[in-house]
């Protein structure tokens, strides 16, 4: 491996932004990733940044379950994430759909039909400490030469 | 010849201030906002539709879900709602629970709100201090419902658990703490000159326009309405006697003062109860039968109606829901958001009126 | 060639927020009582209305309606504040043409029921 590989490496591991995006949930897990903001959790101490912002974010996640209004839009998010980049699917709802996925709801679910999603985080909604481990367990396996497994 | 040009500027739908989706489209005249809509759409699930025609077993949980944030209210507006229907009584231990289970989300919703408001004028600081107060709160609301959002607590007769009294003695202490946290925070907010300069005189609510727009909550109330508080109608807070707080600025500095004051009022109400608690059973039992109400509560952000039809299996037929987002949304878009001076008040303002976005579609 | 970058045909969506109970019984009450096909009065809100005001809808017909107790028997009847103000289907000097109107006709000698019958023709002009 080359010296320019472990330096991404190491600064990749040590800074990664993430974007949350709501496509139609309850906001109950929306206000559970903003409780991983708190000093309790401290997102920041793991290096991880949360600043809703797709365009310089690394990790993005997707809560609630794909309603009509994000057609297309969700895809065009997701294509300006720079590479590398995952989505990280938060809740039952962007797997199932959750208790609203029955006749005559609005909504499309799951959302790995629409982006892909490379892990879930189940719960309804998911405590702080199980978003902060997913968001921990997925950033090495897949920001860890990325260049050297892409090729 | 200068030419002034008039730009239609939106926000959204992802936008680093807005926790939620939605698209604020701003005709502006230079920096100064003309007016103001917003485009929603981005979380519409269909909940009322869904409902329809389940057991109310099932629109239980579903009602809950309308809205994360204020869950415990709406629980507690459907369940009552149901009562009421079915003509079910509640224990007195079971109905002071309830508001216990009602205030501390109350708190959390409110601290919530205001640490999104301060973290939206860039007062990082105090943003931080308040979501670490809010995770106190949230221990407590686990502590007695057994789960942090979404916890069902509130069943037709009663309520799920019984408070031990261990957990009195720690809500007792943790209320002393966060009363104390809150109310230093409270003053750094009062006090802070350049907060005072984000928000005082800025998005304001005359009493007229909120009349209009039929603003509720704490929104209606920083815009000297005290007497919109729904609580003053519920039987149980009748009983606590209780004082709304009111002021009269309507702008985002009385708006998120209301909210403050409100968290130290809960605080009062919690340990009212806490005093009132009477040793008896905390689930009496009944089923909802046939029938129809329209029933409101106080949530966090203000009224909330929930109109309801049942048959004889308690199947609900049909059902509409009123959450207070829809009027504070409203009421912020087209009256506060109008003669803002800058586009960067926009997000502040919009925020300060809590904005709930998965209320307001459902 | 210009065209908008995100905007989308949103009527889909406003239906739906039209289709809640609470949305039909009041669409249902305003066109009896100015007599316009629903449909009509339907598509009418879904073209000049956003979003947030259509879900608001229900929450300030029903404060209009409290505020239209105080107001003149004339202007009561014809919906003056409610039809501006509450549910802006007028405008407010389009409102005060209709009014000077109907106080004219009313002058000449016809009953109040008929000169506001006439209004609320005059009314139903506008939005159609």
């Amino acid at each position: 491996m080359n010296v320019l590989q472990s330096v991404k490496n190491l600064v990749r591991s040590k800074s990664i932004h993430v974007a949350y995006v709501d496509v139609g949930s309850c906001n109950g897990c929306d206000i559970e990733v903003l409780a991983c903001l708190s000093p309790r959790y401290d997102i920041e101490q793991y290096g991880i940044y949360v600043h809703n912002n797709p365009r310089e974010a690394d990790i993005l996640l997707v809560i609630g379950a794909y309603t009509p209004g994000w057609e297309e839009k969700l895809h065009t998010l997701w294509e300006k994430i720079p590479d590398p980049k995952v989505a990280i699917a938060v809740g039952n709802c962007p797997i199932s759909g959750c208790l609203f996925n029955r006749p005559h709801s609005l909504i499309d679910p799951p959302v790995s039909k629409h982006i892909p999603i490379s892990a879930e985080v189940p719960g309804c909604p998911p405590r702080p400490t199980e978003i902060l481990t997913a968001v921990l367990s997925v950033a090495p396996i897949v920001f860890k030469d990325y260049e050297v497994s892409k090729r | 010849m200068k030419r002034t040009v008039d730009v239609s500027v939106p926000l959204g739908p992802i936008h680093p201030c807005f926790k939620e989706p939605a698209r604020v489209k701003c005709e502006t005249k230079g920096e100064y906002v003309l007016s103001a809509e917003v485009e929603l759409g981005y979380m519409k699930k269909g909940i009322e539709r869904i409902m329809r025609g389940r057991p109310w077993q099932e629109v239980m949980f579903l009602a809950e879900r309308v809205c994360g944030i204020c869950s415990v209210i709406h629980n507690m507006v459907f369940i009552e709602a149901l009562e009421q229907i079915s003509a079910i009584s509640v224990p007195e231990r079971a109905a002071l629970l309830r508001v216990i289970a009602n205030e501390l989300d109350r708190m959390q919703s409110h601290i919530l709100a205001n640490f999104s408001y301060c973290y939206t004028i860039e007062h990082e600081t105090l943003g931080m201090y308040l979501l670490d107060v809010r995770e106190r709160v949230m221990d407590e609301l686990e502590r007695i419902t057994g789960a942090r959002v979404t916890c069902a607590y509130i069943v037709p007769g009663g309520v799920r658990f019984d408070i031990r009294s261990q957990d009195v003695l720690h809500l007792r202490a943790n209320l002393a703490a966060i009363e104390g946290e809150v109310t230093r925070y409270m003053r750094m907010f009062e006090s802070g000159p350049l907060i005072g300069l984000r928000s005082k005189g800025v998005g304001i609510l005359t009493r007229e326009a909120a009349l209009e727009a039929y603003a509720v909550g704490p929104t209606a109330r920083a815009s000297g309405m005290p007497d919109i508080d729904r609580r003053l109608r519920h039987p149980t807070y009748k009983t606590l006697g209780f004082t709304p707080v009111s002021r009269t600025e309507g702008d985002n500095y009385a708006r998120i003062m209301v909210r403050f004051q409100e968290v130290l009022e809960s605080i009062a109400i919690i340990r009212r109860c806490l005093d009132l608690l009477p040793v008896g059973p905390i689930r009496g039992g009944g089923i909802p039968g046939i029938g129809e109400i329209a029933y409101s509560g106080e949530a966090p952000r203000g009224e909330l109606s929930y109109y309801i039809k049942t048959d004889a299996a308690g199947r609900v037929v049909d059902i509409s829901i009123q959450t207070p987002s829809i009027m504070n949304i409203e009421a912020c878009c087209h009256y506060m958001l109008k003669g803002v001076p800058s586009l960067a008040d926009v997000s502040s303002t919009f925020v300060s009126a809590d904005p709930c976005i998965a209320c307001t579609e459902r | 060639m210009t065209g908008f970058l995100y905007e989308k045909d949103l009527s889909a969506m406003k239906y739906v927020i039209l289709t809640s109970t609470r949305h039909d019984r009041m669409v249902r009450e305003i066109a009896a009582e100015l007599d316009i096909p629903q449909i009509k009065l339907r598509k009418w809100m879904l073209d000049h209305f956003d979003m947030m005001l259509l879900e608001n809808l229900p929450a300030r017909y029903a404060q209009g309606k409290i505020a239209r107790e105080s107001e003149t028997p004339v202007e009561k009847d014809l919906g003056a504040g409610l039809y501006t103000r509450a549910i802006p289907l007028l405008n407010w000097s389009e409102m005060e043409r209709i009014k000077g109107e109907v106080y004219t006709l009313i002058r000449e000698g016809k009953t109040e029921n008929e000169a506001v019958m006439e209004g609320r023709n005059m009314i139903r002009d506008v939005i159609q």
